[in-house]
């Protein structure tokens, strides 16, 4: 089989892949001490309870293990770790022409502005460490809907809510990166929909890592208010360095009585980034989640956004694609824990590996002994394209009561031949038929997304692709 | 003395502590090996000792069915380890059923060697009170052209708890293979907790590997159909956890030792039922209510 096989180099990855030297920017010497973290609390001018809070999750970072049971992540070495940079601007704008040249031109070769200007109700753009641009239509804000940097957010008038909402759902102690969140996070976005409050288009936050051997630390905290409606979308990008980067983000998620948040991510980060990154979200009664998760980049994943469906008739649905290409080792997934009664989830992944990629599903039900009248369904599939690669699905149920209804399908195999084989006899080649089949095969999710996000996943598709076949 | 069992081969999230299991051995392992020459078959009925490990060699084109019995009236812990290697176009049958005891342990690895060698793995279970079952079965496709199928049924009432890791590892040259895995259970009460891990590895290209799980409730269409019949919920629960034994009883080729285990669990059954206050056998019930719909009603 192997030697009829044509193999072509790995796709052109240009478009992300482009850097601008940091010289001029500020940060802090890499590893992590107390005196590092004193630094960066001074630099983002925290309020004390926030500086005993980093330095409490330090404490507890240095006493947690690494996990055990996924990727390795021994290239990860926290002592060359630059936790804090500083782009070369010194405060965040609102006015796109305000923003410094060089990160302009970033931002305006991804397309950001361009979709502000089409198909976004706001846009944050944020540069290494630091939110460089934040902007909100003007009829949206006039619905009453805040969409700040967190940084401003925690000295302004929302202080107190940031502080009574700040990692309580992912607290430090959850895992060793939670911790290493909570002692060195930076930048991010907060966002505050009203109750009833019905934004149509989506809010769009931005995050590039362009410092090599930095890390990335944003922390994001939505509350959706009871009967609110809102759809946030998240990108992420960096250029290729030949060390290690760190993202370990962390989103809050707060789904309010009846409220609706679709969480929308095209994770696309460069190929030597450890993204270790947790997200979560507490949905009240009535509520519903909608995640819809594309992950392409990266060295290294671990990433399973997590639903707590907290309140009666709590909904979660979640959606996800991974592609795992060469030097990649991508664990996705996700949690769902259904402690209320008539919850319910709905769980649909694709994975799709080849040149040596590793993917790995990886889930927890959970059903709590008062979640009577619940219902979980959880559906993956899995798409090899060659023997060097892998594909693991790992799901996991954990059911405490007798009144709830748990489904799980898993499936592995590969591209058909006929399937190909009938593509190319109506004129299109091996490489053009096995993309288009492998889109077909990721639609679950592409169809969820707006059409121009819709339209750069199967680019990524395409990109990727072009190494693999056939 | 204490050691680790049940260790998937692959891990995941610490919380749900589903990984291997410490337990305190109270007796010493009783271990035996057994070696099947090539196109010798046998079938072998062998009750729960306490603590036991098994390496099984299947030669080329060699059938073993394996069935092991583990009843209330057993030791409080059960200890079993199953390792079985299989040679060309070998074929290894395992029929497990557990219908009580206090703490069982269970591991039935396979690893499917030769060409178009076949693991099915066939298992039941019924457990009450606060029995406890943890089954860690694993089917390994090394061989070109190798199936395995773990089918795995049963009934959990009271504070009953089970765990499962089931695992189709497709080994890298494996191709042609196939894998299946289903898992049916049935939860009684509120106060049960059944953990189920199912997992496929996989690094060849050409194979298909799927899984299906369902655990709930029973049917509610089917108790209201079985009330329409004269059957009341309680007794058409036991019927339906009989139904699961008696499927995997039904598979067991051998009818001598089919109907030995039969016997063995219908005992087992009534010596468990008063104390989870039953009156009733289930097999008494299921006459009963079929006498009291007569056909045509």
């Amino acid at each position: 089989m192997k030697e009829n096989k044509t193999y072509v180099e790995e796709g052109d990855r240009s478009f992300y892949d482009f850097r601008y030297d940091d010289k001029d920017s500020y940060k802090v010497a890499s590893g992590l001490t107390p005196d590092i973290i004193r630094q960066i609390s001074r630099e983002k001018k925290d309020p004390d309870w926030m500086l005993e809070f980093r330095l409490r999750s330090l404490d507890i970072f240095t006493k947690i293990a690494m996990p055990d049971w996924g990727p390795s992540i021994e290239g990860l070495n926290m002592d060359n770790i630059v936790t804090y940079v500083r782009p070369n601007t010194e405060r965040m704008h609102t006015d796109w022409n305000d923003v410094p040249e060089d990160i302009k031109n970033t931002f305006e070769r991804l397309g950001i502005p361009q979709s502000e200007r089409e198909s976004l109700a706001g846009v944050g753009a944020q540069y290494d460490s630091e939110l460089v641009y934040h902007n909100v239509r003007k009829e949206v804000a006039e619905q009453g809907v805040i969409y700040t940097d967190i940084e401003s957010a925690l000295r302004g008038e929302y202080a107190d809510m940031i502080r009574s909402h700040f990692m309580k759902l992912v607290p430090p102690e959850d895992h060793k990166f939670a911790a290493l969140h909570g002692a060195v996070w930076s930048g991010g976005s907060f966002v505050y929909v009203p109750p009833g409050a019905d934004v149509e288009i989506p809010l769009q936050s931005y995050f590039r890592l362009n410092a090599p051997g930095a890390g990335q630390f944003e922390h994001t905290l939505i509350i959706v208010d009871k009967g609110a409606r809102l759809h946030f979308i998240e990108g992420c990008s960096a250029p290729k360095y030949n060390v290690a980067n760190l993202h370990a983000g962390c989103v809050e998620l707060f789904v309010g009585e009846n409220a609706t948040l679709r969480y929308s991510t095209i994770e696309n980060w460069s190929k030597n980034m450890y993204n270790l990154n947790t997200k979560r979200a507490k949905v009240e009664k009535g509520g519903k989640i909608e995640w819809v998760s594309g992950s392409f980049g990266s060295h290294v994943s671990y990433l399973y956004p997590m639903s707590i469906l907290a309140g009666k008739g709590a909904r979660c649905e979640f959606t996800g694609v991974t592609f795992a290409g060469a030097g990649q080792n991508l664990d996705t997934g996700c949690k769902v824990v259904h402690n209320a009664p008539e919850t319910s989830s709905y769980v649909n992944t694709r994975s799709i590996s080849k040149s040596g990629g590793i993917s790995t599903f990886r889930s927890a039900v959970v059903v709590g002994s008062k979640a009577h009248g619940s219902k979980s369904s959880v559906s993956c599939e899995s798409l090899m394209l060659d023997s060097e690669s892998r594909s693991d699905t790992i799901p996991a149920m954990d059911i405490r009561t007798n009144k709830a209804d748990v489904g799980h399908e898993a499936k592995i195999g590969r591209i058909s031949d006929e399937a190909v084989f009938y593509l190319m006899s109506r004129g299109l080649s091996e490489e053009e038929a096995k993309a288009l089949i492998v889109s077909g095969f990721a639609e679950n999710v592409s169809k969820e997304l707006p059409l121009e996000y819709a339209v750069e996943m199967n680019n990524l598709i395409r990109i990727e692709m072009k190494g693999a076949i056939g | 003395m204490e050691l680790t069992v049940n260790k998937p081969l692959a891990g995941t999230f610490g919380w749900l502590q589903v990984g291997g299991k410490r337990i305190d051995l109270q007796e010493e392992i009783h271990r035996q090996s057994c070696v099947l020459s090539p196109g010798e078959t046998r079938t072998l009925l062998l009750e729960d000792q306490g603590a036991s490990e098994y390496e099984i060699t299947l030669g080329e084109g060699a059938r073993l069915n394996l069935v092991q019995l583990r009843g209330a009236s057993g030791k409080s812990l059960s200890y079993n380890n199953v390792r079985v290697t299989c040679a060309d176009r070998a074929f290894f049958g395992w029929y497990r059923i557990v219908t009580g005891g206090s703490e069982t342990y269970d591991n039935c690895s396979v690893t499917l060697e030769g060409r178009e060698s076949t693991f099915e793995a066939n298992v039941c279970y019924r457990l009450a009170g606060s029995e406890k079952y943890d089954l860690n079965c694993e089917a390994i496709h090394e061989g070109k052209r190798t199936q395995s199928a773990i089918s795995a049924s049963g009934v959990l009432s009271d504070k009953a708890f089970k765990l499962m890791r089931g695992t189709i590892d497709f080994r890298t040259g494996c191709s042609g293979s196939v894998g299946n895995e289903s898992e049916d259970v049935l939860l009684l009460s509120e106060e049960v907790r059944n953990q189920s891990v199912p997992v496929i590895l996989c690094s060849e290209e050409d194979v298909v590997g799927n899984h299906g799980a369902s655990v709930g409730r029973p049917d509610e269409g089917l108790l209201f159909y079985m009330e329409t019949r004269g059957i009341d919920e309680e007794t058409a629960c036991e019927m339906l956890a009989q139904a699961k034994l008696d499927s995997v009883i039904g598979r067991i080729p051998d009818p001598l030792i089919r109907e030995n285990v039969r016997e063995k669990v219908r005992e087992n059954i009534r010596e468990k039922t008063p104390e989870h206050g039953r009156e009733k056998t289930p097999e008494l019930d299921r006459d009963t209510a079929f006498q009291a719909a007569p056909e045509g009603e």
